[in-house]
């Protein structure tokens, strides 16, 4: 489970997050939704301390952060609880698919060689990129790098995954193969928080809907009722814009 | 002035030459590993924004890019052992040779910190993100993600650095080191065939300095090929065709050493 309790994150003057409290079951998919600039990826870069909050309580499983007074081995323990996949797929750009899924196996969770060269192949395989185990970032398509992004986090067997505008960058063709994998995943009961544009996706997948602006949470629940009957203002005005008549009504 | 030019002695020139070419590369060696020492303890303070280490070694960088080597090599030969006196310590006994190692290492440390400054600025940031997000620690990101990148981005400039360092060299003769430059000069004068023992000379520089060059070009085609594989291997089938026809015109050095950057 993972609970974040009154984050709160400012760059410089600008109050990005203003105080978000979200609770995420196991293997919940949470989607967060909002229009750009409503903090929704600084949100989920804080999980990981990639940003470093400036106030709250973060905790995965049982442990326990307090952004206030956290230090460097709190943070590293906490990265290690979960995985993250970026909009911009950063892989290892001098590792090959196979590297990059085995580097951290072998260098953070200090697997021998073998088994994790083995588990590294099955994930690969898992995501469709068997036959690419070799290849090199710069030799794969934007779709594969993300496979390749997936099959690395998931080889973490963190407790929590964290999608960062998944498909975001890749060109509208590529995008299918990417969600399938997601999908795929999302069946087996991986607790994931995924940010993302693509609402019929996230209305499909997700167990649990956020729905963010300026900072804020301003609604969350299943996907069925905000999508279809949203509560708030401001998000029947976001979902108006972004989601053409009739494709949420199942 | 001097005797009238004939070719022949090159080769004799060559061959007197030759034995002194250890004292020159044993410069450029000790100098670029020392070098490369002190590169890295400047560059850190620059690229960790340490605040007051960061105003001294930019200092130390416009002191060594904004002075010529040659006035490095007086101040340091005959301002050092005057410094050196106020403390009590008596330098007049080491050799030249030291000094000149010295002021090499510290000029081409100036460059080289640059050269790493730069390298790792260019590594992209997502890197280091996704190596924290793997849960790697800051130094297992910098070692095993940062670092071989930076370095595959760093070897042209780096090769450029050490043949300028070669031929920089040269200068040390102005101390009296017997490295090549120093010899031809005794051997010029002695002599008098100037002409030809600076055509050895200069055959010498060139060899070393094409011979670098072809060996870093194979070092960077190796270490970066993760990022162009493909492209290279066209490439390579066409430049075979390609290198017969710049060794015959005797062009083709002067390229930068990048230019296979897909």
């Amino acid at each position: 489970m993972i609970k974040l309790t009154k984050i709160r994150k400012s760059f410089g003057r600008n109050e990005v997050l203003k105080g978000i409290d979200l609770t995420v079951e196991k293997g919940e998919v949470v989607a967060i939704l909002g229009p750009s600039g409503s903090g929704k990826t600084t949100l989920l870069r804080c999980i990981n301390y990639l940003e470093k909050p400036n106030d709250g309580v973060i905790s995965i499983d049982d442990f326990t952060v307090n952004c206030k007074r956290s230090g460097k081995k709190d943070i590293h323990t906490l990265r290690q609880k979960s995985a993250m996949v970026f909009q911009q797929y950063n892989l290892f750009r001098h590792r090959t698919a196979l590297e990059n899924v085995m580097e951290g196996l072998i260098i953070v969770k200090k697997e021998p060689k073998e088994s994790a060269r083995s588990r590294s192949v099955e994930l690969l395989e898992k995501v469709g990129l068997g036959n690419k185990l070799d290849a090199y970032p710069s030799e794969l398509s934007g779709g594969q790098q993300q496979r390749v992004g997936i099959a690395r986090a998931l080889a973490l067997n963190p407790e929590v995954i964290l999608f960062d505008e998944p498909t975001s960058a890749l060109d509208p063709e590529l995008v299918g193969e990417v969600l399938a994998v997601i999908r795929k995943i999302a069946k087996e009961g991986i607790t994931m928080i995924i940010v993302t544009h693509e609402m019929s996706f996230a209305q499909d997948v997700a167990s649990h809907v956020v729905f963010m602006d300026e900072g804020i949470i301003v609604e969350q629940g299943n996907p069925r009722d905000l999508f279809r009957s949203p509560k708030e203002e401001r998000t029947k005005q976001f979902l108006k814009r972004i989601t053409p008549e009739g494709i949420y009504s199942i | 002035m001097g005797e009238p030019i004939d070719i022949s002695y090159v080769l004799e020139y060559l061959i007197k030459l030759l034995p002194t070419l250890r004292i020159t590369l044993l410069i450029v060696v000790s100098s670029i590993v020392i070098g490369l020492g002190v590169g890295f303890i400047v560059a850190l303070p620059q690229l960790y924004k340490i605040p007051i280490l960061r105003r001294f070694s930019q200092i130390y960088l416009s002191f060594f890019r904004g002075t010529p080597i040659l006035i490095q090599l007086f101040l340091f030969y005959y301002g050092l052992p005057e410094v050196l006196k106020l403390v009590h310590m008596d330098v007049s006994r080491v050799p030249a040779l030291y000094f000149v190692i010295l002021t090499y290492a510290l000029h081409s440390g100036a460059y080289l910190a640059e050269m790493i400054r730069a390298a790792v600025g260019a590594v992209d940031r997502g890197q280091v993100e996704a190596a924290y997000a793997v849960g790697m620690t800051g130094f297992q990101a910098f070692t095993r993600i940062v670092l071989p990148q930076a370095i595959a981005i760093s070897i042209p400039v780096f090769a450029n650095l050490v043949i300028a360092n070669l031929k920089d060299t040269s200068l040390a003769f102005s101390l009296g080191i017997m490295e090549l430059t120093g010899k031809s000069q005794t051997l010029a004068v002695m002599s008098r065939h100037f002409v030809e023992t600076y055509i050895s000379l200069a055959l010498i520089y060139f060899v070393i300095s094409f011979g670098l060059e072809q060996l870093f070009h194979l070092l960077e085609r190796r270490m970066q090929r993760h990022n162009r594989r493909a492209a290279t291997e066209k490439k390579e089938q066409s430049s075979k065709k390609l290198r017969y026809r710049w060794l015959s015109a005797g062009i083709g050095f002067s390229r930068g050493g990048r230019e296979n950057e897909a």
